[in-house]
């Protein structure tokens, strides 16, 4: 095999994986729950006499929960798995001891990640189409999904490094990924929050990315956000190849 | 083929494996003998590169384990004491991902091959976590040998294994010897130490005691044991160096006593005071 592709066995490991998981009726329920709940609750329950940004909120809401769907679904499921396969099922020793270099796990894991981001995310839009909004499809839409994808997927896997039980993974999940859902502009613009958490609200990725996924355009701000982005997943895949190189039992 | 010069690795402050030294001849079968927690486990897994040493050298093939992991990883084998097997994925994915982070020649042809030797190849579409454990024991082993790798490293590879199977695993171990592979077992299985290896190492608290054939080490401790049982129901045994030495012993025992040949566990509880299991 050609050595630009030695992420590929890591990557079709994890699509094996996933195809079985596909075919359980539960796996499918368990992508789509949380965003649908939402989508009712707060869209068409809450929300159905609020606009924001001269649109209904369904509109707002949408490209939202995609940005927070694709963020949890391409987190969790490279974290958790990354952490059991390190701590318990010990399958990562597989990897480690291959003849591959670190960054090629990484972009293995990664990328099997960002499908499981967007298997998740498909589903929102889908349903996102099926509810009367004004919710549209473009370019800029697509490659900020596909960037958030990336990025929290590199975040997963660094997740998965540190987490020293699986326990410690959940409680990551909840100080950074369950905040950063609700405050970073998913439900409402981060111009509503008060000034004092706004510097924290503005270092936290997901707040640029759904800066980003409601702009037609890229203009001045949409510019900074995505720079943002491309550091912070630039930054992420480097500590988490390191991460992967220093590693020993 | 091996060079472990003053390999150390620590724990919380404990040395898990201190100050080993040792080297292994191409083509030789060499024993890593000792209790658990004796650092067997922990000395092969800095030969395979999954731990990282804290001090010392070691060299497989001429690669330096820290500097040369990548080219050191091309030509090693590794059946881990722990199943790391993907159970949710049968037989045959887990040899065919494998065999790609390997970049085994001839991919298929060889997990037929490796599936064949061990008696899994009518089951390579079945789940691993539909096989009994020494199914999964076989499994690890097919693909440790995958790649036809010139250093094999086997950790514990007949533990829960039934009698039957375990010698099938020795005679593939045996096979690999005369091939020209370069294995390193260890084991708690006195047994098996003295059906395979060349030579033994007995490790006892991280620290390597005695290195020497089989017979050799027999040879310095004592070649016959004398064994009663005394008035209080204990076990006792006498290594002696002689057969009329042993028959000396035996003369003034009162209870039944047996004259045996000495193994390699009289050897580990000779040197150490601890038994094996």
């Amino acid at each position: 095999m050609n050595k630009a592709l030695e992420w590929y066995p890591i990557y079709l490991r994890e699509m094996l994986l996933f195809r079985r998981k596909l075919f359980k009726l539960g796996y499918l329920f368990s992508a789509m729950i949380a965003p649908i709940i939402y989508l009712i609750a707060f869209g068409l329950g809450l929300g159905r006499n609020v606009r924001f940004q001269g649109s209904d909120y369904l509109t707002f809401l949408i490209p939202g929960l995609v940005a927070m769907s694709s963020m949890s679904n391409s987190y969790t499921w490279i974290a958790t798995a990354f952490n059991l396969n390190r701590l318990y099922f010990k399958t990562f020793q597989v990897f480690v001891q291959a003849p591959i270099s670190p960054s090629s796990i990484m972009i293995g894991e990664v990328l099997a990640g960002m499908v499981k981001g967007l298997f998740a995310s498909v589903l929102i839009i889908i349903v996102g189409f099926l509810v009367p909004s004004g919710f549209s499809i473009t370019p800029l839409f697509v490659l900020i999904l596909l960037l958030n994808c990336f990025l929290f997927a590199n975040l997963g896997v660094i997740t998965g490094m540190l987490a020293k039980s699986h326990e410690d993974t959940a409680t990551y999940s909840n100080f950074f990924i369950v905040p950063m859902a609700f405050f970073s502009g998913t439900f409402f613009p981060v111009d509503k929050i008060p000034n004092f958490i706004k510097p924290i609200i503005y270092i936290l990725p997901l707040t640029h990315t759904n800066i980003v996924i409601r702009k037609a355009v890229l203009d001045t701000e949409g510019l900074i956000s995505f720079s943002i982005l491309i550091i912070y997943s630039i930054a992420f895949f480097i500590y988490g190849s390191r991460l992967i190189k220093n590693y020993s039992e | 083929m091996i060079q472990v010069v003053n390999l150390t690795k620590m724990y919380n402050g404990k040395k898990a494996v201190d100050s080993v030294t040792f080297t292994l001849k191409e083509g030789e079968v060499f024993g890593l003998l000792g209790p658990n927690g004796a650092g067997k486990t922990t000395l092969i897994r800095m030969l395979t590169a999954l731990t990282k040493p804290d001090s010392g050298t070691c060299t497989v093939g001429g690669f330096d384990v820290r500097q040369n992991s990548a080219e050191l990883k091309k030509i090693m084998g590794v059946m881990p004491q722990e199943n790391n097997l993907d159970r949710e994925l049968t037989a045959y994915e887990n040899l065919l991902i494998y065999g790609m982070l390997h970049r085994v020649d001839d991919l298929y042809g060889r997990i037929h091959e490796a599936l064949d030797i061990v008696g899994l190849l009518e089951r390579k579409d079945s789940f691993v976590s539909h096989f009994s454990g020494g199914m999964q024991r076989r499994l690890l082993l097919a693909r440790s040998l995958m790649t036809s790798p010139m250093a094999l490293f086997l950790d514990e590879p007949s533990i829960g294994l039934d009698p039957q199977i375990r010698h099938q695993m020795w005679d593939i171990i045996r096979k690999a010897r005369m091939e020209g592979r370069t294995v390193m077992i260890t084991t708690h299985y006195i047994e098996e130490a003295e059906a395979l290896c060349n030579r033994v190492a007995i490790l006892s608290k991280g620290k390597l005691i005695a290195l020497d054939s089989p017979g050799n080490l027999k040879a310095k401790v004592g070649e016959y044991v004398v064994e009663y049982v005394d008035g209080e129901g204990h076990l006792v045994q006498h290594i002696c160096q002689s057969r009329s030495e042993a028959q000396n012993v035996s003369a003034w025992c009162e209870n039944s006593v047996t004259i045996r040949k000495s193994n390699l566990e009289d050897v580990f509880i000779k040197l150490t005071g601890e038994r094996l299991e």
